[in-house]
């Protein structure tokens, strides 16, 4: 897959259930090489919109491209799905679980075992090839999913929540698997509501709400769109000052230093000054990107 | 195909190797071999033959009792010997006799009565018939015996002394051994089922063939009805149904799992089959040494093929029903109750055996051998009677399997909506509107 090709397209599609409408005329395009975020509060549209994208149910209206052809079974075979609804076959030993989900997805022959034994390797649990999945702790069996998804070579991958219940030490090393797939060509769909990792993780966002794009495009483009608003603050006294809401419009106190988003038409100047003015000792002033989250709950919480 | 294979293979590797299938094989054979071989065994233990002494007064009854007794045991050996399986026990060894004549040497009757009696008191002697002068024409005997428990050497005993004075009285009337032959030439009576093709079929055989392969049916489905169930339902209990259905159609799933499960079953009674056929080859002699008729029935081959064929059609069109609940429920004690009033149309349908079995080829017969829940009994009595028309018995298949395939499309579509809407129980009409929906 040439990086950049656009590989997933997805054209005005619609999709209810009764009279609840879960997707409505949703357009976004993933491309290969990179990691697509798409994101968006609990119940906007996200899994419906993957399983559409994967074949499990169809859309209303609208069309849904791979590569550029129309979704069927052979393509279903190009497709990685990590569903956040996901298990083993409790009974299973990990060989064979893993040799059925990749002969399931037609691989066949001695390049199975190979990989077997390569993801393993990988996520380091070699050892417990052999074992029955539910003689695995959740962390384990997370990770003998996510080499599920992943072990037929897939050229679209496409990850619900994949990282949730995982220690950070186990984020780390999917996330290093992840990026390394993407620096491959493939094309990485990454669904989640976690904020920071997507943050982390994504070349482009879409965001959802509600059934509904809310935006779309490269995460730098809209960290830039949004200009620098933020202040980072660390000080002593003067606490009215970053109380006053037409100086700032959202205040986010942490441990060691706030967050302050500036009103529109304040800027960070008159902030600094005032709160000189008013006696506060500053340990720390820096201008700061808005972060995804405050995008996202700007922009959620944005009337229509 | 190749994905349904998988499905397939899964299914039947991870049934076979678990340990609830080897034991549960494994122990019906053996449970059973121990009901009947220890029957078996005790029955067999070899007694000491009965020694009996007979005073025979009326001076002619000895050697033909002697020869009425020998018959018997002659007998029972040859035919032994005859049906050439596993060495059979003598089925009359409790009640061997050795036979002692007792001269009367101008002794008074009680002079030897009180001998025999010290001699049976001293262990010399088991028991003694005593046939009083005028026994040819009163017919009164008496027996005497150390063990008035014992029930079955009276009753043979009997037998032996009733056809041996038959005997004497047909030679005291002069009747010449040829006859004597002739007249106890015991009748055969057959019952013969009229039609061109038929020969010899024997029809009360085929009723039972027929009850058996429907008792098995009800069985099997019974066995791995709730299987098929626990097969359907183990993707949503381990969420697994998503990550499948990026791969593989639900039908595909579905009959995957269907014919997995039926492998498993198909291993399992032929290996029970197998252990049962060793049995009844043992108890085939057994009853062939008493007289019982133990051939199987002689019917056409074709027979035995639509035998197999409706004996699947009642297993699948069952099996799917259990599916078709299992892709409505999420878990399997929901299930097997919802499946339960549909298999009571199972055992209805073997109430069917009475009425089409006396008008084989009326309305009634003909429609209940179509409607695919019934047809499997309903269709195997009416080949085994007067049988159908080809096209009915093709008819009637093709009913049958097309249904099954209804059903699992069914199952399929609503195992899949089901999935989508939150993983919740469907009700009926639910369930009907979601295998509606595209």
């Amino acid at each position: 897959m040439a990086a950049n090709e656009t590989t997933v397209k997805v054209d005005g599609v619609t999709k209810s259930f009764g009279e609840f409408t879960a997707v409505t005329e949703l357009s976004l395009n993933a491309r290969a090489g990179r990691v697509f975020g798409l994101i968006g509060p609990n119940g906007a549209g996200k899994t419906t919109t993957i399983r559409m994208i994967v074949n499990i149910t169809a859309p209303d209206s609208g069309t849904i491209l791979l590569f550029g052809r129309r979704i069927d079974p052979s393509l279903q075979d190009r497709i990685g799905y990590l569903p956040e609804e996901r298990g083993l076959y409790k009974k299973m030993r990990v060989a064979d679980q893993l040799r059925f989900f990749a002969e399931i997805k037609n691989m066949r022959g001695k390049q199975v075992e190979t990989k077997i034994d390569e993801w393993l390797a990988r996520v380091k649990l070699s050892d417990w090839k052999q074992k029955r999945s539910m003689e695995l702790s959740k962390g384990m069996q997370q990770k003998i999913q996510f080499i599920t998804a992943v072990i037929h070579d897939p050229d679209i991958l496409i990850l619900d929540e994949p990282f949730s219940g995982l220690d950070p030490v186990n984020v780390e090393l999917m996330k290093e698997i992840v990026l390394d797939l993407k620096r491959a060509g493939k094309t990485i769909i990454f669904s989640t509501h976690q904020m920071e990792v997507a943050e982390k993780i994504c070349d482009d966002i879409c965001l959802l709400n509600r059934s509904r794009k809310v935006f779309e495009g490269s995460l730098r483009e809209i960290k830039s769109s949004f200009g620098r608003n933020s202040v980072a603050v660390r000080c002593e006294g003067g606490d009215g000052v970053l109380d006053d809401p037409a100086l700032v419009s959202k205040l986010v106190r942490h441990v060691d230093e706030d967050q302050a988003l500036l009103a529109p038409g304040a800027d960070a100047q008159t902030l600094l000054k005032r709160l000189l003015d008013a006696g506060a000792v500053i340990g720390k002033f820096e201008m700061v990107e808005p972060s995804l989250n405050d995008i996202f709950i700007t922009k959620v919480t944005e009337p229509a | 195909m190749k994905k349904f294979l998988t499905v397939v293979r899964r299914e039947y590797i991870q049934r076979v190797r678990a340990k609830m299938f080897i034991v549960s094989t494994v122990l019906l054979p053996a449970v059973m071999s121990l009901f009947i071989a220890v029957p078996a065994i005790i029955v067999s233990i070899e007694t000491p033959p009965m020694r009996v002494a007979v005073v025979d007064q009326t001076g002619r009854m000895y050697s033909q009792l002697r020869q009425a007794l020998f018959n018997d045991q002659q007998e029972s050996e040859t035919q032994n010997t005859n049906t050439g399986g596993p060495r059979t026990p003598p089925r009359r060894s409790f009640s061997r006799f050795v036979l002692e004549e007792v001269k009367a040497d101008n002794q008074s009757l009680d002079q030897i009565r009180a001998n025999l009696d010290h001699r049976m008191s001293a262990r010399d002697l088991d028991g003694y018939v005593i046939l009083p002068p005028d026994f040819l024409s009163s017919g009164q005997a008496e027996f005497s015996t150390r063990n008035p428990g014992e029930l079955f050497a009276p009753r043979v005993l009997q037998s032996a002394i009733n056809r041996a004075a038959r005997e004497q009285r047909l030679i005291d009337a002069n009747v010449d051994s040829k006859t004597r032959q002739e007249l106890f030439k015991p009748v055969e009576l057959q019952s013969v089922k009229a039609g061109a093709a038929s020969r010899e079929a024997n029809t009360n055989a085929s009723f039972a063939l027929v009850f058996a392969i429907g008792f098995i049916m009800y069985l099997a489905i019974l066995m791995y009805g709730q299987i098929i169930l626990g097969a359907v339902i183990e993707e949503k209990e381990t969420r697994i149904a998503e990550i499948l259905f990026s791969s593989v159609r639900p039908f595909t799933l579905m009959m995957g799992k269907l014919v997995g499960v039926s492998l498993v079953a198909l291993t399992q009674l032929t290996i029970w089959g197998i252990a049962f056929s060793v049995f009844a080859l043992y108890g085939v002699g057994v009853l062939a040494s008493q007289g019982m008729p133990t051939t199987i029935p002689n019917l056409p081959f074709s027979h035995y093929i639509y035998f197999g064929l409706f004996f699947l059609l009642g297993y699948f069109i069952y099996g799917t029903i259990y599916a078709l609940v299992g892709s409505m429920v999420t878990t399997a004690q929901e299930g097997g109750q919802l499946a339960m009033p549909i298999i009571l149309i199972l055992v209805v349908s073997f109430y069917l055996f009475w009425p089409v079995s006396r008008a084989p080829d009326s309305p009634f017969s003909f429609w209940v051998s179509m409607i695919p829940f019934t047809a499997p009994v309903a269709m195997l009595v009416r080949i085994v009677t007067q049988t159908p028309p080809f096209w009915q018995i093709a008819l009637s298949l093709a009913i049958g399997f097309s249904t099954v395939l209804v059903i699992m499309w069914a199952a399929a579509r609503i195992y899949r909506v089901g999935m989508l809407m939150y993983g919740k129980r469907a009700s009926i009409p639910e369930a009907i509107r979601w295998a509606r929906q595209a």
